[in-house]
């Protein structure tokens, strides 16, 4: 029982990452209609610029994390300036975005990987101890990153459904031509969303980096937060939400009780299931996704 | 010259998987990034056959294609009958490849069969050579020349350029789809076994997402729709590195940013859109004899 409450929340604050990612995936798509394949990029290199930052620069987490948001920050918008716009502006098949996309991953990726060496490495934070419920016990870092992603989730909700922003990134959704039309800057709508990316991306990478270490092909972990939201539905962001926790929460199950070595085995084989007894997912409308 | 042996070989192989993409990729438009999965099940499945069951070599490789196409059903089927989006479809593949090589990184023993897990499976017979490559290669330009050119091809084009329309037309877009996958699937299971039977050794860490990303190159490099773009660019690819080995490290940084600029300046790829034909022969034939043919009539 012990086990069975510890890996529920550790897998609760891993699915909090995965619908961290996932989110980041939708608000692209939703807008552009491609996936931003160089999201998992961003990843790594915000859990390397945090690593960076604490290791060499002796600087406390939260300014690590601060600094580590503004350069993803910096990142994603110039990969939106350099890789994506020109394409956009052109008009031209998601296919070519999306290979674009694929390069900017490839070249920042092997960037990382040339620049700091491929091992693994343990996240410098020092181990603190973990809270005790009766016999339970709950890693301090594990409800940390479960609250501060729900934390960003909150956020992000209230900038797309409160602020006139978050309406101008709404409207673009449903059609970016008629947005366009009503007075909504496309390219300001694209600073926004490339922004928000890169909070997303910093903050999730970060927290994976901690919760497991930072290596540059940690950015692997996003086919989870795709297998997530395709397991929600590819309808909403809430069923991106729900899709991530109950992949979470399953793979740490199977983590803890069969193997771990196993775990991404097992993610796979629940996709294809999903997919053949429920096509849309578990929470789908239709297989437009919309914001 | 055993050099430039093994660069023969290997550049015909990358080649033969290659083209396996090119028709998924190039012709039907369906973006797979896992295709090292489907060579590592070819390689190992026809490594096995060989070793342990002592079927004759050229079966065993065909036995591995197939095996290969049968897989990517796993995968095909539930993906593609949820009009799974593209970009999911991709991820799916890439899952798949990820999954098949952790499978063979955890598999020590099948049965009495030692597959010896992260260490590689060993000892298998060496019957890759330059001849064996060059047949297999001519026979998958073949097939691969007459496939795309036919009814399914044309099909697959029509997929790949609008769904609604060619399923309006009366296009199968299921069965298009898994015909696609199957036979890309065949040809890099094909090249897996190939690859197995040159280097006497399998192992998980040759079928990584690295090698799938260089197949993907070769197919967005050298063109979309077009067999002879990405042949040349697969065989370029893996022709080029050996020389410039102290760029060996920046290979992938340098793909990744031509991906880039490829797509913002020649989108079609270097050969987009080129058929491979012998026109180009009637034409010079034309330019260099047909005026005076002509001429001569005249007169």
């Amino acid at each position: 029982m012990e086990l069975f409450l510890q890996q529920l929340i550790s897998g609760i604050s891993i699915g909090a990452i995965y619908s961290l990612l996932a989110v980041g995936y939708a608000l692209v798509y939703s807008v552009y209609n491609f996936t931003n394949w160089a999201f998992d990029a961003f990843m790594a290199f915000g859990a390397f610029m945090a690593f960076t930052a604490i290791s060499s620069l002796f600087l406390p987490f939260w300014a690590a994390m601060i600094i580590s948001i503004v350069l993803t920050i910096l990142l994603s918008v110039g990969t939106e300036k350099l890789a994506y716009s020109t394409l956009r502006r052109r008009k031209a098949p998601r296919l070519f975005m999306m290979i674009s996309a694929m390069g900017v991953n490839l070249a920042i990726v092997n960037l990382i990987n040339k620049a700091f060496g491929g091992t693994f490495r343990k996240f410098p934070i020092e181990d603190v101890q973990p809270i005790f419920i009766g016999n339970i016990s709950i890693g301090r870092m594990d409800l940390i990153a479960g609250l501060i992603s729900f934390g960003v989730l909150g956020l992000l909700w209230l900038f797309l459904y409160r602020t006139k922003w978050g309406l101008g990134i709404r409207a673009s959704a449903i059609d970016i031509l008629s947005a366009s039309l009503m007075g909504i800057n496309n390219d300001a709508v694209a600073m926004l969303i490339f922004t928000t990316t890169g909070v997303l991306s910093s903050v999730a990478g970060v927290f994976y980096g901690i919760k497991y270490a930072v290596y540059p092909m940690m950015g692997i972990v996003t086919i989870k937060a795709m297998i997530a939201s395709i397991v929600g539905g590819l309808g909403s962001l809430p069923a991106a939400i729900v899709g991530s926790m109950i992949l979470g929460i399953l793979e740490t199950m199977v983590s803890g009780y069969i193997s771990s070595s196993y775990r991404d085995l097992f993610s796979f084989l629940f996709l294809i299931l999903i997919l053949l007894f429920f096509p849309n997912g578990l929470m789908g409308k239709s297989g437009e996704e919309k914001l | 010259m055993g050099y430039i042996n093994a660069i023969i070989i290997l550049g015909g192989i990358n080649i033969i998987a290659a083209l396996g993409v090119a028709i998924l990729t190039g012709y039907t438009g369906l973006f797979s990034i896992g295709h090292a999965g489907f060579m590592a099940l070819g390689g190992y499945m026809s490594a096995i056959l060989v070793k342990e069951f002592s079927v004759p070599f050229p079966i065993a490789l065909l036995a591995g294609g197939f095996f290969a196409g049968l897989c990517s059903f796993i995968i095909g089927y539930p993906a593609f009958r949820s009009r799974l989006r593209g970009d999911y479809f991709a991820i799916a593949t890439l899952g798949f490849s990820e999954a098949i090589r952790l499978l063979l990184n955890n598999t020590k023993m099948i049965g009495n069969i030692n597959l010896g897990g992260a260490f590689g499976y060993m000892n298998i017979p060496s019957h890759t050579n330059v001849l064996v490559v060059v047949i297999s290669l001519i026979l998958a330009l073949f097939f691969a020349h007459m496939f795309v050119t036919s009814q399914y091809g044309k099909n697959c084009i029509a997929v790949s350029q609008d769904e609604v329309a060619a399923q309006m037309m009366g296009v199968n877009l299921l069965k298009t789809k898994l015909t696609a996958l199957f036979i890309s699937a065949f040809y890099a299971g094909v090249a897996g076994g190939l690859l197995g039977f040159y280097f006497a050794y399998l192992s998980p860490s040759f079928f990584s997402i690295t090698k799938s990303s260089d197949l993907l190159a070769a197919v967005v490099f050298g063109g979309i729709q077009s067999l002879i773009g990405p042949l040349i660019t697969a065989f370029v690819l893996i022709a080029v590195p050996e020389f410039l080995r102290s760029l060996a490290e920046w290979r992938l940084i340098i793909y990744g940013c031509l991906f880039v600029v490829v797509m913002i300046f020649r989108p079609q790829g270097l050969f987009g859109y080129v058929e491979m034909n012998l026109n180009f022969v009637r034409v010079m034939w034309n330019k260099l004899f047909g005026r005076k043919t002509a001429k001569a009539s005249e007169g």
